[in-house]
């Protein structure tokens, strides 16, 4: 297992992977949407999911966090079955999903209180870790403002803390940076960083290649449900100077925008 | 252009009808023929005092200005032609308001609002040709009134209703119609006999002083051979509508330069919570959790509390119009009402949350504690009020034949409905549509549940306080109570358990049902 690139003193950790898919496959009616993807997130890394739309990524982290039941194959989250042993596995995992609503009728830290309660996490530590993570994240200023009239950054944010209020192990996050401005993408990325050197491993699915590039030391490829490429950011790289050549190089995908369209501009 | 937006609108409605909702247009369409055969009908009625056919004509077509008014603005938006679509188009304001104006008037509704309006017509028949021309010209003023007023409404409305807190009053507005529907079947033969006996001139004023019953008025005055008189309130028509059409323009372009989200009114209407005391009462467990959230969203969120607001309302003013109509016997059961009512409307309490159902399914062991708190909130919420409604209600009566009837209704209601709500919400999940507004299949169960929610609660109490009651067997009546309450118990367990079993077997295919907004 590969280790945290640049940083030391991380502690060995058992060589049981953080996550792990075997074999998994999800159809929706006629159509493959996940094929066989067989996919391996070293513990302690930082690991970047890239694919085009509709290539399977959102489907497959679903699968791994207990919200879409696989038709065939297995997750495992440090060794633990999501599907078999969900309790284990759903202790060690924290999950941001894309879109998903939330109570948007409660405030951010009312929200942040019922997530720890229903974690049955002491109420003390539950205040303590809520105050915490909405000074990080800037959103106490917004104390007394229900969800409902967050910003959509201002979501991403505090959807990021109920995935970080329990302490989790393993940080599942479809899509972090979407619709982010540069600053509030910028804590969330040190945030990240420093789950990770302290020991705590990601997994995030992006379209932005140089994001992916700038934070993870592993990466994986999907495209039409499959894994077309997976290991450290230098191998998948290869011979290409940037991720984003090397991807549309793997997907085999053809920058179209070249024909037709003579009277625009003309 | 008014021909591309009715063949643009043409084409959406077909879209959408293909395949689907077949039965529920079918059967919309037999209600309002009915109601508008009705409203005809009652142009050729015989009324003994004069002028008040008029008084009725006139408030059936304030009725039907009100439809045309409030349609739109409950279905959100114009659902075919949405004014978001044009926005971005260099079309001038004026001339997109007019063909708006125009497409409008494409519309198979105009169809059942003529038979309705023509009512007029056959009313003035009866007293010569005269009174009936005056008739036709009524209801066609009546009509373009009505397509008009509804076009300026939806402009108005509109900005707010596609905000997400512009929904809440859109929410607010919805539950006053079917509030005052439901109280239909007990003020409308009220106000029938009011209007028919002559005994309110006050009423039969301000019917015929609204717009609506401006037609009618002229109607009655041509009947009554003043034609010059017929003519002023067809002329306030002219004049209303010529003023609709000239605030339209202006309206629109407002209207289409306001952002999609009201931005500037929603900052004034953002509401402030801020952390109260009360929640120390609640354990600091994962049930006293949920219940905390759940008690939170019965307060905060529009679409819950104004759902409480109709069982309430719906509850209360039925027995209470019916008592001040003569008959008290249906007082002690304004309380049964408002706590039927209020399980039917929390029978989709999953649905309505949608995809926030992923924060249950990614906790460990949440499963119980999210249905147990379910019921618990929705009990606090609808128990303590029913049963005090009950009591008051009852002992104001004077009703005491009603208590063992009363109070078994209540307990079994109360108790089983705890256990309905959430059985038939994991059981039957209808997601919330894309604007956050309930959809027709969600509306149709909570109707459905209205009926079952009842009978399945009261069957076994019933079935002690009908031949007490037959036989005159007080201590068999009263037998019903303690039964109730160990039937509703029953119910409240059964649903908890078969809740939180298939919640926590089928979770993720229940998510699947509401992880996106129904189309």
């Amino acid at each position: 297992m590969s280790r945290v690139p640049g940083v030391s003193g991380v502690p060995a950790l058992p060589a049981v992977p953080a996550l792990e898919f075997s074999g998994l496959v999800k159809r929706f009616g006629g159509q493959t949407a996940v094929d066989h993807v067989d996919l391996v997130v070293p513990p302690g890394s930082f690991f970047g999911l890239v694919g085009p739309n509709g290539a399977g990524k959102t489907t497959s982290l679903s699968m791994a966090t207990g919200l879409l039941r696989p038709d065939a194959g297995a997750v495992r989250i440090f060794g633990h079955d999501v599907w078999a042993d969900p309790v284990a596995a759903k202790e060690l995992v924290g999950v941001l999903p894309d879109g998903m609503a939330l109570p948007d009728r409660l405030t951010g830290r009312e929200v942040l209180t019922y997530l720890g309660l229903l974690r049955g996490m002491a109420r003390e530590v539950v205040e303590q870790r809520a105050a915490e993570l909405l000074a990080v994240l800037e959103l106490d200023a917004a104390e007394s403002t229900a969800i409902v009239d967050y910003s959509t950054g201002m979501r991403k944010k505090i959807t990021l803390a109920t995935a970080l209020l329990h302490g989790p192990r393993l940080l599942v996050l479809d899509e972090p940076f979407e619709a982010i401005d540069p600053v509030s993408a910028a804590t969330i990325r040190t945030i990240l960083q420093r789950f990770v050197r302290g020991g705590g491993s990601v997994v995030f699915s992006s379209h932005v290649m140089a994001l992916v590039e700038q934070l993870c030391d592993h990466v994986a490829v999907i495209a039409r449900g499959r894994v077309e490429a997976a290991g450290a950011l230098d191998d998948v790289r290869g011979e290409h100077p940037t991720l984003d050549e090397a991807f549309v190089h793997i997907v085999g995908a053809r920058a179209g925008g070249a024909e037709g369209l003579s009277w625009l501009a003309s | 252009m008014v021909g591309v937006l009715i063949g643009m609108r043409a084409l959406i409605l077909r879209k959408n009808a293909q395949g689907k909702r077949i039965w529920g247009t079918l059967a919309l369409l037999v209600v309002v023929l009915a109601l508008a055969g009705s409203t005809f009908a009652a142009g050729l009625a015989h009324y003994a005092q004069p002028g008040a056919g008029a008084d009725v004509l006139a408030t059936l077509s304030f009725g039907w200005l009100l439809g045309w008014v409030a349609g739109p603005v409950m279905t959100g938006d114009d659902a075919t032609l949405r004014l978001d679509y044009f926005k971005l188009l260099p079309i001038p304001p004026r001339k997109l308001a007019h063909a708006m104006l125009g497409a409008n008037f494409a519309n198979v509704s105009l169809v059942f609002s003529f038979l309705a309006f023509a009512g007029m017509i056959a009313y003035g028949a009866r007293s010569g040709a005269q009174a009936a021309l005056v008739g036709v010209v009524a209801v066609l003023l009546n009509l373009v009134l009505a397509v008009v007023a509804s076009t300026v409404a939806v402009g108005v409305l509109g900005p707010t209703i596609s905000s997400r807190r512009g929904r809440d009053f859109s929410s607010v507005l919805v539950a006053l119609v079917i509030t005052l529907l439901s109280l239909a079947s007990a003020v409308v033969p009220f106000l029938a006999r009011k209007l028919t006996d002559g005994s309110s001139p006050v009423l039969a004023g301000v019917v015929r002083g609204l717009p609506s019953g401006w037609g009618a008025d002229a109607v009655q005055s041509a009947a009554d051979g003043h034609t010059a008189t017929a003519l002023l309130p067809l002329a306030g028509l002219v004049a209303l509508i010529a003023a609709l059409v000239l605030v339209w323009p202006p309206l629109l372009a407002r209207r289409l330069t306001l952002s999609g989200r009201g931005s500037s009114r929603r900052t004034s209407r953002q509401k402030a919570y801020v952390a109260v005391g009360a929640r120390r009462l609640l354990p600091s467990t994962p049930l006293g959790a949920v219940i905390g959230k759940e008690l939170r969203m019965y307060s905060r969120s529009v679409l819950r509390s104004v759902q409480l607001m109709i069982a309430l309302l719906v509850g209360v003013l039925t027995s209470v119009i019916v008592a001040l109509s003569g008959s008290t016997s249906g007082l002690p059961f304004g309380g049964l009402l408002f706590t039927v009512i209020a399980a039917a409307c929390f029978t989709n309490l999953y649905g309505d949350d949608g995809s926030a159902l992923w924060l249950t399914l990614t906790t460990p062991h949440a499963e119980r504690a999210d249905v147990t708190g379910r019921q618990w909130a929705w009990f606090l919420v609808a128990g303590p009020p029913g049963l005090l409604l009950t009591v008051l209600l009852t002992a104001a009566g004077g009703q005491n034949w009603a208590w063992p009837w009363a109070l078994s209704g209540e307990a079994a209601v109360a108790l089983g409905g705890t256990g309905l709500t959430v059985l038939v919400s994991v059981l039957s999940m209808q997601p919330l549509s894309a604007d956050g507004g309930p959809t027709p299949g969600r509306q149709v169960k909570a109707h459905l549940m209205l009926v079952a929610v009842p009978v399945l609660c009261c069957l076994p109490p019933l079935a002690l306080l009908l031949p007490g009651a037959l036989t005159g067997t007080t201590w068999l009546e009263w037998t019903a109570v303690p039964v109730a309450l160990a039937w509703g118990a029953l119910l409240c367990r059964l649903g908890n358990r078969t809740a939180t079993r298939r919640l926590t077997a089928r979770g993720p295919e229940l998510f699947a049902l509401v992880r996106r907004p129904a189309s």
